[in-house]
């Protein structure tokens, strides 16, 4: 820690921080435009210049690091008179529109305005004549009102999409993408990180004109479940309406993505195909009915069929509804047959593993995982992992395939991903055995040597302090050998985690529904059960009706399977329930409700507690220590077992995702995308 | 080879703008030239004070060289405040060096910038502010100087021995460009370049 005087105030700040970090810590907030936290400071805008004691001219807070004993002055006067200098500039190119602005109130540049008492420029009014780019319903791009800050740019380019670039120079550079085409026309994944960052209203989301202004909305924090991600949003409503969303881990956070079906998605909730009411499927058709009709049919079906109910749900309910449906199903209905979609793709075992901090890791190995931001499969990790490389974390790629990702890849080891592992095994083993013959026969040998990719993977290994292996659940079992051996090594035993494809398969998992009868591919099927009851948004079923005698459907949207169900029921989607999560890394997360369901949808734990008080036995609803409870796993100690990759398990995650999602796909403008790419590729 | 393409991108330095900075006798003028070639020459382009200060000191230059509508006191403080907020603000030695030069030209001759916005050059560069006018009592009506303008701006008749009564040589100010070859031609030196407002003796430009 380094002691420093900011305006007089003591700060102790960690080794390395700017000046601006250090600064808010002490509460003082240093104006600037084109910083961004977590990003090394560039120095364009020059709002952000102090004068530090026995340094003749002024140097900028964002790129220099607090040295112990540093007196910082933030506010003499030549300071603020560049500042107020380079406001005026700006304002002197920039449409003076706070009235309307949909930016008043979260606006840097209206805020230093207002410190620096600025009411109009005094300089010669400029405009830039470029037209606005709102030809896609997600994000509009409106040069009029860019400052040129570059925080976009910065941001496109550190996540790997690269669609966001000056052209031009000086006052008459223009932020835009590759040969100025609109955006659907570039690579643009409509992710929204750009949007998120913008200090004006040059980049926001389409839609965003007269949905009220910054200060009528209500936020809250909440996680989207689309995918096994699980990332932080804030969801801001306004009159019991969702206006927007954005990502919602802090700022400067590794982690702050959402792809556009989190941030966009939300159209679904007030879309067609929403289930308002409990229906009975009467001559083919279905109907609408009361709760207390559906109730009764459902509960004498579950008390007829007694065993040889079948219950299936997919991994994006909530810990609660998890819990609450496996009481239900074993207590009251007395019942083996549960089971999840998690089944499609990773056995309970792997998910049921431990945490893994991907923020500390300086090396990033994955096994068989395919993140990817373009086809919206686990795009956060993607992210994520071409953030740290950009920051100096290695990557190590074990594929068979080529994933896109690997083009950031320090090594990579192309291959039947099981025989690799055991080959990195194998080399990790002589490469250690090797140094303790021979130390100095490392240093000399090594530059003349060409060290094949394992060796180099091997060398990595040794190097680094904090290892996080992510593997596709089905070569967990096989990861989780590589810490076996690292611990035999004495080298840093890796993280390893198993990455699911849903967002709460390991809260699923761990709340208990896990099968003990038959598995989720023979209900699905029809196999061996009377009545079918499925939970959620049941993925990869063609329309095709299970063979069963009787089959209920829980669902907020009316899915191709629910068209062919005997019972529909009406849940609460996910922005309208309360409740946690697991996520992939371990972490219990908490999901906020943000807007009422429809008046007759519930949320699934209410359904069951209604079903079960129906059927004689009460279950109470979870309490927050039922739910800890039952996330405590007993770390045992791995052991070593064969380097094989689980079968069973191959399950295509483009097709999974797009069909676990397809109600919300298809009921929001995300669907305006789909037609697009259509377009594009006939 | 392409030490010479190199050579060429990197643009003048700084001695070679100030030499020909000199060649300009008003100080406006060549503030005007320098951030002229501030502009044209490479930069980051991404600093505020640089990039868009000078962008602005340029309108207000011009403003002031040309007498445009609008010009006042005001654009002499703003060009002031540009300058000194580039040299304590900007990134580079450029942006620097180019905030000095115009507070040095502004501070040695502060009072013929004023008087630009009376609408005087006292150098008697800015075109806008000057006139050239033919002084009747050295013309000898040789015609050398109509002759010579491309703009067909000077009427008179050439004196021939047997006319009594002449057209006095005039310069019509609607055509003339300011270009000088009227000047270089004439024999006596009677063709004077005046600024509006003030008026001085005959200069005779060689």
């Amino acid at each position: 820690m380094v002691k420093l005087k900011i305006d007089g105030k003591e700060v102790q700040a960690p080794e390395g921080m700017n000046i601006i970090d250090a600064a808010e810590l002490a509460e003082i907030h240093i104006p600037n435009l084109c910083y961004l936290k977590g990003m090394k400071g560039i120095g364009a805008c020059r709002m952000c210049l102090v004068e530090i004691e026995g340094m003749k001219a002024p140097v900028i807070a964002c790129n220099t690091r607090v040295k112990d004993g540093m007196v910082v002055n933030t506010k003499t006067d030549k300071v603020q008179e560049i500042r107020k200098f380079v406001i005026d500039l700006i304002l002197s190119m920039h449409p003076l529109d706070c009235m309307t602005c949909t930016k008043a109130g979260v606006c840097n540049l209206q805020k230093y305005a207002y410190d620096f008492e600025l009411k109009e420029s005094s300089f010669t009014r400029k405009k830039s004549g470029y037209p606005a780019d709102a030809a896609n319903p997600f994000i509009k791009r409106d040069p009029e009102y860019c400052i040129l800050c570059g925080r976009c740019v910065r941001v496109c380019k550190t996540q790997g999409t690269n669609v966001l670039d000056f052209m031009g120079r000086g006052i008459i550079s223009k932020v835009t993408t590759a040969n100025d085409k609109p955006l659907q026309e570039s690579e643009c994944t409509f992710c929204g990180s750009c949007v998120d960052v913008c200090p004006v209203n040059a980049l926001l989301e389409a839609d965003r004109w007269r949905k009220g202004r910054e200060w009528d909305y209500e936020k809250i924090r909440s996680q989207c479940l689309s995918c096994g991600n699980g990332c932080d949003i804030i969801v801001s409503t306004k009159d019991g309406e969702v206006a927007k969303i954005n990502a919602g881990a802090p700022g400067g956070s590794y982690e702050r993505y959402i792809c556009a079906i989190g941030r966009f998605g939300f159209d679904s909730l007030k879309s067609d195909t929403r289930v308002t009411s409990p229906m009975k499927r009467v001559d083919n058709e279905l109907k609408e009915i009361t709760w207390n009709e559906a109730v009764s049919i459902v509960s004498g079906k579950l008390k007829e069929a007694g065993e040889s109910v079948g219950f299936i749900s997919t991994a994006g309910i909530l810990n609660e509804d998890a819990l609450t449906l496996k009481k239900f199903a074993s207590d009251v209905v007395k019942t083996k047959n549960i089971d999840t979609s998690i089944s499609l793709y990773a056995d309970a075992e792997s998910m049921r593993a431990e945490d893994a901090n991907l923020e500390k890791a300086d090396l990033m190995v994955i096994v068989g995982l395919n993140p990817d931001q373009w086809t919206r499969v686990l795009p956060a990790i993607d992210a994520i992992i071409r953030r740290k490389v950009n920051a100096g974390a290695k990557l190590i790629v074990i594929n068979s395939g080529e994933p896109r990702i690997a083009s950031v890849a320090t090594v990579n080891l192309k291959g039947n991903e099981a025989s690799t592992l055991s080959m990195l095994a194998k080399t990790l083993e002589e490469s250690q055995k090797s140094k303790v013959k021979s130390p100095e026969s490392e240093t000399k040998g090594a530059e003349e040597k060409e060290t094949s990719p394992f060796e180099k993977a091997a060398e990595l290994f040794a190097k680094a302090k904090n290892i996080v292996i992510l593997a596709v659940p089905s070569l967990y079992a096989a990861s989780t050998n590589i810490a076996v051996i690292a611990n035999k090594l004495l080298l840093p035993v890796p993280e390893v985690v198993a990455v699911p494809i849903e967002a709460n398969a390991k809260g699923v998992t761990l709340m208990g529904l896990v099968t003990e009868g038959r598995s989720y591919k023979e209900m699905i099927a029809g196999k061996a059960v009377k009545v079918l009851y499925a939970v959620g948004e049941i993925p990869l079923n063609s329309g095709v009706r299970p063979k069963v005698d009787f089959l209920i459907v829980q669902n907020s949207h009316l899915t191709s399977l629910a068209k062919q169900a005997d019972i529909v029921l009406p849940s609460a989607a996910v922005l309208e329930s309360d409740g946690t999560i697991v996520d992939y890394l371990g972490r219990l997360k908490k999901v906020q409700k943000a807007v009422e369901p429809p008046e007759d949808a519930k949320t699934h734990r209410e359904i069951f507690i209604k079903l079960a008080k129906v059927l004689g036995k009460a279950i109470k609803k979870p309490s927050e220590t039922a739910v800890k409870k039952a996330t405590k796993v007993k770390k045992g100690k791995p052991s070593m077992g064969p380097f094989k990759k689980q079968e069973g398990f191959d399950i295509d995650p483009v097709e999974m995702i797009e069909s676990l999602n397809a109600s919300v796909i298809n009921g929001s403008r995300l669907l305006w995308l789909k037609e697009v790419e259509k377009a594009v590729e006939a | 080879m392409s030490e010479e393409i190199l050579a060429e991108e990197k643009g003048k330095n700084l001695e070679e703008i100030k030499k020909e900075a000199e060649n300009k006798a008003c100080p406006v003028q060549r503030n005007l030239y320098f951030i002229e070639e501030f502009i044209a020459g490479p930069m980051c382009g991404r600093g505020y004070p640089c990039a868009l200060g000078t962008q602005e000191a340029k309108i207000r230059l011009l403003r002031i060289s040309q007498h445009l509508e609008g010009v006042s006191p005001s654009d002499v403080e703003a060009i002031r405040r540009i300058a000194s907020n580039m040299i304590e603000g900007s990134f580079c030695k450029k942006g620097k060096d180019t905030g000095r030069f115009v507070i040095e030209t502004l501070a040695k001759s502060e009072d013929d910038f004023n008087q630009h916005i009376s609408g005087a050059c006292p150098k008697k560069e800015c075109i806008n502010l000057i006139e050239y006018v033919i002084n009747p009592e050295l013309c000898i009506m040789c015609g050398k100087c109509q002759e010579s303008c491309k703009y067909n701006a000077i009427v008179g008749e050439k004196r021939e021995l047997y006319l009594s009564g002449y057209l006095p040589f005039e310069i019509r100010q609607k055509r003339c460009t300011r270009c000088g070859e009227c000047v270089k031609v004439c024999p006596t030196g009677a063709i004077e370049i005046i600024t509006t407002k003030i008026e001085e003796e005959v200069v005779s430009n060689k």
